[in-house]
């Protein structure tokens, strides 16, 4: 019984990086309607730039973590106005192509800055708790903590102020949201700023538990479109219930199939939604 | 005062509008007459700055209109109710309304005074304030359209087809509210099919064809016209 209850600490940790990951691959999907088969990069630069603060700059942890998101905030902005927007407007598959590109390229350039090898990236946050026989490391529970109120954060600003209004307007209908004077092509730049920074977040929180290299990208890629596409693309809530539920199918995969089934395991979830609900969680039917 | 002037709007090869003149004077109500295809939708699109003319231009006020860029046109105080109403169909009927005051975003007090006046004009939306756009009936969104359209405060006010897919009880009810808003001196574009509902509210009026304008005059000229009766009022 205990080592469930360990678990799902273990799981509401992953849960909650995999969900800021998603949430600006969603946001982004909904604003521009483009998957970003780039974004799985921005998660792996993010963690490089946190290590190489951490360990070459002497940036404390907290320090590093804000710097970092706002370094890939730039930067994805930065790929929208070169990438995206150059070709907005064009046949549906060139934009997907270009950020298949970017994907390689980020990874190129990471390599030849870093290195291939795999970085270990210390847990600024030490310490266990230990609670009625349940131990939790310092790092899981800020992962937990922290992902929630990023969160919180979001969802206040998408909800509650008219900057965040704008992203939804633009979301839901972009000829709508030019008519009543929105700049649409500010809009969508702060919507890839804010999924460079929650990617990176994401990468700063995460990365002390595993490790760092450069082929994360691919992999956080893989598993975020596997969440977007599970809770509905631009779905907001779908892209948390959808991380929740792979994080969960991963962690409980691994204690009751074995720790190697543990991706598979997660992707027999989404084949498993995706047959009974196939616009995904919260998807609507087009 | 808006005023179009030579105004041509191409697609591809495709030629929508041919040399359009058009004025439509502060406090006026003009109608825009004409068939599927005629045009009329894209002469709203370029006025709103959501299509580009290929030749000829239109100004508000002596400000020019054509440069391609919507924000603009509604900061010289133009704003149109499209065809479609292209609603934000998720967020709630008072989130529609407040992002039509996008533009006016620092004068909260002003947005609310202006939130209230449209909810006066429409007493049901003020019930369906909290519900999403999407979930009201065709008339109810079309009411938000027109509202979220006003809390720009526009000095001229484009609607195009505003009674398409009403009931005949609805559009009588929008069609009062249009007039309203032009006694509160707003000037008012209103683009139908509808002739026989339009005319009965219009100063003046404009007939297109094949992306030309054929007839011009005053709304009785037009009720009078052997053209117009035959051709839209069926008579
Ligand atoms: N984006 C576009 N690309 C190509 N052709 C277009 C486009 N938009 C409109 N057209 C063409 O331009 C002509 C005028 O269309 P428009 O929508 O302006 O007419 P309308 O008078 O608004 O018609 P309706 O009453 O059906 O709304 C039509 O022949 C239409 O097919
Ligand atoms: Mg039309």
């Amino acid at each position: 019984m205990l080592i469930l209850f360990q678990q799902l600490l273990n799981a509401l940790a992953l849960g909650g990086a995999y969900s800021l990951v998603a949430l600006g691959l969603t946001l982004v999907y909904g604003v521009m309607k483009i998957p970003n088969f780039a974004h799985g990069s921005l998660y792996m630069v993010g963690a490089y730039v946190t290590w190489a603060l951490l360990t070459d700059f002497g940036v404390p942890y907290f320090l590093a973590l804000g710097l970092a998101a706002v370094a890939l905030g730039l930067l994805a902005m930065l790929l929208e106005r070169l990438v995206f927007y150059p070709l907005r407007g064009s046949p549906g598959v060139s934009p997907m192509i270009a950020a298949i590109g970017v994907l390689f390229f980020l990874e190129a350039c990471v390599q030849l800055i870093w290195g291939p090898d795999f970085k270990l990236l210390n847990s600024p946050v030490t310490g266990i708790i230990t609670f009625a026989g349940l131990s939790l490391t310092g790092q899981r529970l800020l992962m937990i903590v922290a992902s929630v109120l990023v969160m919180l954060a979001l969802f206040y600003f998408l909800k509650r102020t008219t900057t965040g209004a704008t992203i939804e307007a633009m979301a839901q209908n972009r000829e709508g949201a030019r008519l009543v004077g929105i700049p649409v092509g500010r809009v969508a730049s702060l919507t890839f700023f804010i999924s460079g920074a929650l990617a990176a977040v994401a990468a700063a929180l995460y990365a002390p538990t595993s490790l760092v290299s450069p082929s994360m990208g691919e992999i956080m890629n893989l598993k975020v479109f596997a969440i977007i596409v599970l809770g509905g693309m631009g779905s907001v809530p779908g892209a948390i219930v959808g991380a929740f539920l792979l994080a969960f199918a991963e962690i409980f995969g691994g204690v009751f199939v074995g720790a190697n089934f543990a991706d598979v395991v997660g992707f027999a979830v989404l084949v498993i939604v995706l047959a009974i609900r196939p616009q995904g969680l919260f998807g609507r039917t087009a | 005062m808006l005023e179009v002037r030579d105004l041509s709007v191409r697609y591809g090869v495709y030629t929508a509008l041919h040399g359009i003149n058009l004025q439509v004077k502060p406090g006026e109500i003009v109608v825009l007459l004409g068939a599927n295809g005629a045009g009329k939708s894209s002469l709203f699109r370029t006025l709103s700055g959501l299509q580009r003319p290929s030749q000829g231009e239109a100004t508000y006020d002596g400000q020019l209109l054509t440069l391609g860029r919507p924000e603009r046109c509604v900061n010289l105080g133009v704003a149109q109710c499209p065809e479609g109403r292209l609603l934000f169909s998720q967020l709630s009927v008072e989130k529609n309304l407040r992002l039509g005051g996008y533009t006016h975003r620092r004068d909260a007090a002003g947005n609310q005074a202006e939130l209230e006046r449209i909810y006066q004009l429409f007493p049901v939306l003020a019930e369906k304030r909290s519900d999403p756009a999407g979930s009201l009936s065709g008339g109810q969104q079309q009411m938000v359209a027109i509202g979220r359209a006003l809390m720009a405060r526009p000095k001229l006010l484009l609607l195009d087809e505003p009674s398409l897919g009403l009931a005949p009880l609805v559009v009588d009810q929008v069609f009062d509210a249009v007039v309203r808003v032009n006694e509160a001196g707003v000037s008012v574009l209103l683009a139908e099919q509808n002739a026989f509902a339009a005319l009965g509210i219009a100063h003046r009026a404009y007939v297109l064809e094949g992306g030309r304008v054929t007839i011009e005059g005053s709304r009785d000229e037009l009720l009078h016209d052997d053209r117009v009766r035959s051709a839209y009022l069926g008579v």
